[in-house]
């Protein structure tokens, strides 16, 4: 059994006790039905341009009638979609995709490689502005090659290249150039696909129906005839709403931890719950005072208690983190280097540091926010650290971030496909998001290491002593790892794991 | 008549154009605005500061009001930067929710305070009177939101009679519009009834102790005709400018009560404009609150000339 198959089923087995099915593979598919999911959030619109990135609610909506060249398999490997097979330069810095022939977009126009090189042209024109730019600075063009044949050129080697671009996300999915063309402004929310369904009305705010797109290429998909997707904010409410029989799946998170458990408890209804890569972390300014002083650092790390602080504020369910990868990752490190929690030994370090150690820390003006900083407080009181708490708005986070105004901000290593995006943003010296400031050229070395080495193993112990080097310095501490939940009817089959908080119920059915 | 209309209606317009006004100075003190949102966390503050000069954000806040309201006066209430809707369409698609949910929640609200406000009155100082003030007291202590969620557990959950989030249009099926409307509609009646019930209380007492009261009672009018025709009349001045100034509150103001039921209203589109510092949405949705908010209190104005002939002949 390989070890993701190994962890998937210790999640799947109380579950599968308490709902009283034995796990039995393979079931039989049945066709027909309309499914209804609420999420969270409101959808704003799908126009890269307009929207700059999806959250979760789009990515959701997306994975229903967008689609991108790969998909990721459940055992986390780039599998094809619009794209049949690729290869990489010996360098990793050209990769060539092979697209699947006769797609169409559902408003009739041909897929080819032309329509890939016009949605990502769009993205890149400095022009326009897209936030979305940002996600693919690595990327230097793509052209069409031939009509179906398209080449990735980058700046940066990736050798992960296919599997970064399995999220249905605003630089990934592909849409019609015709559609896009012709609707302007309109586009944001008449978008076009080439996914197993088409999007037959949205009311905003209310709901979005999808059905059946009858020119799918893969003609024994979809299952469902109709999906509807209901922006549902309230939490309890939306709890309600699957209890009663109004959805089939709702969003959920950790935050939601009372609900989960009672879902678990209750037969009719199952939790799926998925833990990602990356995680809810914070980077220290290494440059102030008096967090410039490794022992003040490591004494802030080991002073906090995380499975005290998943208790205070997720009863128990949000998972402490040691490194920045998470389990949902590949890279897997016998020895992260992870500081134990010892307040103890923590209070012990602030003694010799010698000076009182009083600092601001950053958090965004939100219920959880303000929950969350003050439990730190609370933590850090205990080792004779004083902590102020800074509040300001989502709006004045990344400015204050960008130009190191903080002494200490909260921050998420985002779940990618694979650590290296991510990992150079955070980590490498020269990077405008180095938040902690600190510059070492072994993590650098590193960092370059991994990005341009194919074989997984290597590129796993580069990875580890980076975690070990940053745990050591202490310049960045990890809190609770990316989880996901979806809670669902029993009856609800055919939804993979929910990759990066993707609810996909692109393939699913009703038993 | 006519002019004192024309009077009343004249009065509105500087208070459309302060309202905007402020609104455009509140909004430009929030931190950040649409190109930071539009460029996202990762964005330098040159592109940032780039996109807002091309969005005219760095004009000197007087002139950008100055060109929203010209647009506004040929019609064109703009289009948000990040849907592509234009605000006619976001706000004439979500207020008709917002407006029903109002309607019926104050409606409700009426029928549950005027009964009671009139029997409280009757038997002011009563067990029956004190337990009614009392209860009435304890109900606006209660939250919203909480009455929310022990409808929808009692109503969706246990009961299963009732949906517990969501709206369907009249137009696809009134039963099922109405259904979706009846608990966000008590909700809103629960926490409306109160005010009321102890405002028109309170009035109908004074009423009562007038002489012309006595005078019908000692004609022989039945109690009941007395109540309704000759007290609770001049008794409900007071009862119409609190519930008129409520309804103007909830045309915008249903926020919580629309976010837990999921309503697609006013509120929420609002919401999540003051979130995204869609400031073209958020200047229309305040515009289109503002005109009801002065609308509702115009008709006010009107009742009480109907109600009180003195306030007509601008004697009072």
């Amino acid at each position: 059994m390989t070890s993701i198959a190994s962890r998937l089923f210790k999640i799947m087995l109380p579950l599968a006790a308490v709902a009283g099915v034995a796990a039995s593979p393979a079931l039989a598919q049945k066709k027909g039905g309309t499914l209804t999911v609420g999420v969270e959030l409101d959808i704003a619109g799908f126009d890269p341009l307009k929207v700059g990135v999806y959250d979760t609610s789009p990515n959701i909506a997306a994975s229903l009638f967008l689609e991108q060249l790969t998909r990721l398999g459940d055992d986390g490997k780039p599998k094809p979609s619009l794209a049949l097979s690729w290869s990489a330069s010996e360098d990793y810095k050209v990769w060539t995709y092979k697209l699947r022939p006769d797609v169409k977009f559902s408003d009739g126009t041909p897929f080819n490689a032309e329509a890939v090189a016009y949605n990502f042209n769009r993205q890149k024109d400095p022009k326009n502005n897209c936030r979305c730019a940002f996600y693919i600075a690595n990327t230097l063009s793509v052209e069409a090659k031939d009509d179906l044949t398209v080449v990735y050129t980058l700046k940066d080697p990736a050798v992960n290249h296919p599997a970064l671009l399995t999220r249905p996300d605003q630089n990934s999915t592909i849409h019609s150039p015709t559609a896009i063309q012709t609707k302007g402004d309109d586009y944001n929310r008449n978008p076009v696909g080439t996914g197993p369904f088409v999007i037959k009305s949205w009311t905003a705010g209310d709901r979005m129906v999808l059905e059946k797109n009858p020119g799918y290429w893969d003609k024994n998909k979809p299952n469902l005839d109709r999906v509807v997707l209901r922006p549902l904010p309230d939490a309890q409410s939306r709890f309600a709403s699957l209890v009663s029989g109004e959805t089939d799946v709702v969003w959920a998170d950790e935050y939601e931890a009372d609900n989960i458990a009672r879902a678990r408890k209750n037969n009719a209804l199952k939790v799926l719950e998925y833990v990602g890569s990356g995680a809810g972390v914070a980077a220290i300014n290494t440059k102030v005072p008096p967090l410039d002083d490794v022992r003040v650092r490591q004494a802030l790390v080991m002073g906090l208690d995380k499975k005290k602080i998943s208790q205070a504020l997720t009863n128990g369910l949000a998972r402490p983190a040691t490194n920045p990868y998470g389990e949902g990752s590949w890279v897997k490190c016998k020895d992260d280097g992870a500081l134990p929690t010892d307040p103890k030994k923590a209070a012990e370090l602030i003694k010799e540091y010698g000076k009182p150690v009083q600092f601001k820390m950053l958090f965004t003006a939100t219920p959880r926010g303000r929950a969350t900083s003050q439990v730190y407080q609370q933590l850090w009181k205990q080792i004779g650290v004083d902590m102020e708490i800074e509040q300001v708005d989502q709006a004045t986070f990344p400015p204050r971030a960008f130009q190191r105004k903080f002494d200490i901000i909260g921050w998420r290593i985002v779940d990618f496909p694979d650590p290296d995006v991510q990992m150079f943003a955070n980590f490498y010296s020269k990077s405008p998001l180095n938040l902690a400031n600190y510059t070492n050229p072994e993590l650098d070395k590193l960092l370059e290491e991994s990005r341009a080495t194919p074989d997984e193993g290597r590129r796993t112990e580069a990875y580890c002593a980076i975690s070990r080097l940053l745990n050591k310095e202490a310049t960045w501490f990890w809190v609770f790892q990316n989880s996901y939940y979806a809670m669902t009817k029993a009856k609800v089959q055919g939804i993979p794991k929910l990759y990066g908080g993707v609810i996909d119920v692109s393939n699913a059915w009703l038993d | 008549m006519a002019k004192f209309i024309g009077r009343r209606l004249v009065y509105l317009l500087p208070v459309l154009l302060a309202v905007t006004l402020l609104t455009f100075l509140v909004a430009s003190l929030l931190p950040g605005d649409l190109a930071s949102t539009i460029l996202g966390d990762q964005a330098t503050p040159e592109k940032v500061a780039a996109l807002r000069a091309q969005m005219g954000l760095d004009l000197p806040i007087w002139q950008r009001y100055g060109i929203w309201l010209w647009d506004v006066l040929h019609g064109d209430l703009g289009r948000s930067f990040r849907t592509g809707e234009t605000v006619w369409d976001a706000v004439t698609a979500r207020l008709p929710v917002s407006l029903e949910l109002m309607v019926i929640g104050v409606a409700l609200a009426l029928v549950i305070s005027i009964p009671l406000a009139i029997v409280c009155a009757v038997k002011s100082g009563s067990a029956l009177d004190r337990f009614f003030t009392g209860l009435a007291f304890g109900k606006l202590s209660l939250p919203n939101y909480m009455v929310a969620i022990l409808l929808i557990y009692l109503f969706a959950v246990e009961l299963n009679w009732l949906p517990a989030t969501g709206w369907v249009p009249f137009a696809e099926d009134p039963l099922a519009n109405l259904k979706s409307f009846i608990l966000p509609a008590l909700t809103i009646a629960f926490a409306e009834w109160p005010v009321l019930m102890r405002v028109l209380r309170s009035d109908m007492i004074a009423t009562l102790q007038e002489d012309y009261i006595a005078m019908a009672k000692a004609k022989g009018l039945r109690p009941a005709r007395i109540l309704l025709v000759h007290a609770l009349k001049p008794s409900s001045l007071t009862l119409v400018t609190v519930a008129g100034i409520n309804i103007g509150r909830l045309i915008g103001g249903a926020l919580i009560v629309e976010t837990i039921f999921a309503l697609p209203g006013i509120g929420r589109l609002l919401v999540g404009a003051i979130y995204a510092r869609d400031f073209i949405i958020l200047q229309g949705v305040v515009l289109f609150v503002a005109l009801g908010f002065v609308m509702v209190n115009f008709i006010v104005d009107m009742l009480y000339a109907v109600l009180d002939p003195r306030i007509r002949h601008g004697r009072a």
